[in-house]
């Protein structure tokens, strides 16, 4: 079971070079393979997650939620998606149409990139890349170059707002989000996501840095655009923010790579902090798909439950607060580590 | 310490997680109604002494009925007894005032109808009250026809009627056709057949004012007809 998917890798490789075809070939297919795989995982995940936010809500606020379509309601998604696919889409009149047209498709194909790096199981990443977590951390805040695509090809005043508010906070929050990682890239001494997850086989990073999990926590929900922090979707002050001209398909490509976002950086979250696909018994894809989704599970925890914070309370916490908390947190961690080595660990 | 409201809110976020929900699954579980629910206003045509309390008492004008004297007697009889519910604001005023709790709320609470009509209701008197005054029913039921008319009067309420309806179909306005078909698109194809036969519009402006079934009947016909020779040519097209 642990190799299941990299035994089926290896024999599908074999069974091409048998058929004579060129290693390269045979390794250039696998890899197209793999992302097809991803971008169905992604599809997958998100008919999952969509189910499940409305259903913890559904149960915070005591209500049933979605409960007609299949059991428990788990197909009311795939209708949604139906719906989605045969709306119209609307192309506003005055908008910025090359830009407006392409911002979803970055969005979506940015979040897809973030897989490219993350362990979904022991040797399980698609590219075994040995700045993973630089790529990792690079790629995330691309994304807030769509959000401003939209926003400003959208030609509306609540799409540039929602834009601009989503920069902001990235600027603000991509900081403490890098320092956040910092830590533990010091522990572990390398920026390879599988050789993180290697440093974890005794202790968790959890124990040994939880001021950085924190942090990281709080960063990468502003980062997500997830409630508390959904300044720039903020239904109530800017309608939908940079997605409010968007609809049907368009949309739901937005739709999908917040979600999407959410499940790398939940993934992302476990990988370091929670020992990645370390676990007894189970294989180690299924332990990564476990810890990502209770981590998930606490994000939707939170969005239900705090109110939206204003925009200069939450620059100002991100400045005052996080970074300086996140600077020390390096800084004693390089203590530490100093001791350790001077005691002779 | 910093973040304890922080967590307080998930914690009640969390307990609220786990409580029983509160959503009724309305159509297979009927809400738990308090005894006094106001819901359908209903009347029981056997206990109504017709006092006409309930129409004095009523703000919207929302009950109505329709009596006889009783022959050889100094009652009266009921003729029909009409709840325009649309109107009603279920103010309880006419289920205190009736002396007979003839009117009465119930939990039915459903009140919605297909067609705006059907919101009224009629009640009549039941066959067994009927069949009590059996030999008087043929000059009790049209109550106009008790007050006989001059035949002058109304041959020009007649005409009268008949040039607001010829008038109305002219102008095209095709509420006056609602009446005589199910659907507000027959109507509206009804008056474009009308309004282009001269013949066909003074034939149907007579039926309407003389005979209404006839002219349902006719109507119905007209609108029919008119379907079959539309679709007919658009399905050999496609």
């Amino acid at each position: 079971m642990e190799t299941i998917f990299i035994d089926i890798a290896e024999f599908l490789t074999s069974w091409m070079v048998g058929l004579g075809l060129a290693p390269l070939w045979a390794d250039l297919i696998i890899t197209i393979l793999q992302w097809a795989v991803i971008v169905l995982i992604i599809t997958v995940n998100t008919i999952v997650l969509v189910w499940m936010e409305r259903k913890v809500s559904g149960f915070i606020q005591e209500r049933i939620g979605p409960n007609r379509l299949g059991p428990f309601g788990a197909f009311q998604t795939i209708a949604d998606t139906l719906k989605l696919l045969t709306k119209e889409d609307i192309v506003p009149a005055r908008a910025d149409k090359l830009i407006f047209k392409t911002a979803p498709m970055f969005f979506i194909i940015v979040s897809v990139m973030l897989y490219a790096v993350l362990p979904l199981g022991n040797n399980m990443a698609v590219v075994n890349l040995n700045v993973g977590l630089f790529y990792f951390i690079s790629l995330g805040s691309l994304s807030t170059i769509c959000l401003l695509m939209a926003g400003w090809g959208s030609n509306n005043k609540w799409s540039l707002v929602g834009a601009m508010r989503s920069v902001a906070q990235m600027i603000s929050y991509e900081i403490p989000l890098a320092f956040s990682l910092l830590g533990v890239v010091m522990i572990a001494g390398s920026l390879n996501l599988s050789d993180i997850v290697t440093a974890q086989n005794r202790l968790w990073f959890i124990i040994l840095q939880p001021v950085a999990f924190i942090v990281y926590f709080i960063a990468a929900t502003a980062e997500l655009n997830r409630g508390p922090f959904d300044m720039p979707e903020a239904e109530q002050e800017l309608t939908a923010g940079a997605y409010t001209e968007y609809t049907g398909m368009r949309w739901a490509l937005f739709f999908l790579a917040e979600y999407t976002n959410l499940v790398a950086v939940s993934a992302l979250a476990a990988t370091l902090f929670f020992g990645g696909g370390q676990g007894p018994l189970l294989p180690s894809w299924l332990w990564i798909i476990i810890k990502t989704y209770l981590i998930m599970l606490v994000f939707m925890w939170m969005k239900w439950t705090f109110p939206r914070i204003r925009m200069d309370h939450l620059l100002s916490f991100s400045w005052k607060v996080l970074i300086p908390v996140s600077l020390a947190n390096i800084l004693v961690t390089g203590a530490g580590l100093e001791l350790f080595r001077w005691m002779g660990w | 310490m910093i973040g304890k409201g922080l967590l307080k809110g998930l914690g009640i976020t969390f307990k609220h997680g786990w409580e029983k929900n509160i959503t009724i699954q309305y159509p297979e579980v009927m809400p738990n109604l308090q005894e006094r629910y106001r819901g359908s206003l209903e009347f029981d045509p056997q206990n109504c002494i017709i006092c006409g309390m309930c129409t004095k008492v009523c703000p919207n004008n929302v009950l109505s009925f329709e009596s006889a004297p009783m022959p050889g007697s100094k009652k009266k009889q009921l003729v029909s007894y009409t709840i325009d519910l649309q109107y009603c604001m279920f103010c309880n005023l006419c289920v205190e005032a009736c002396p007979t709790h003839t009117l009465y709320f119930t939990h039915n609470f459903e009140l919605s109808t297909a067609r705006r009509g059907e919101i009224k209701r009629v009640y009549s008197p039941p066959a067994e009250a009927q069949l009590l005054t059996g030999e008087s029913q043929a000059e009790l039921i049209p109550a106009e026809a008790l007050e006989p008319q001059p035949d002058a009067e109304a041959e020009a309420k007649r005409l009268k009627q008949l040039q607001a309806i010829k008038g109305a179909i002219a102008r095209g306005n095709s509420k006056v056709l609602d009446k005589f078909v199910d659907f507000e698109e027959d109507a509206s194809l009804l008056m474009t057949i009308l309004q282009a036969d001269q013949k066909k519009q003074d034939k149907m402006a007579e039926l309407m004012v003389d005979d209404k079934n006839k002219a349902r009947k006719v109507a119905a016909a007209f609108v029919a007809k008119e379907k079959r020779d539309k679709t007919g040519p658009e399905e050999g097209k496609h």
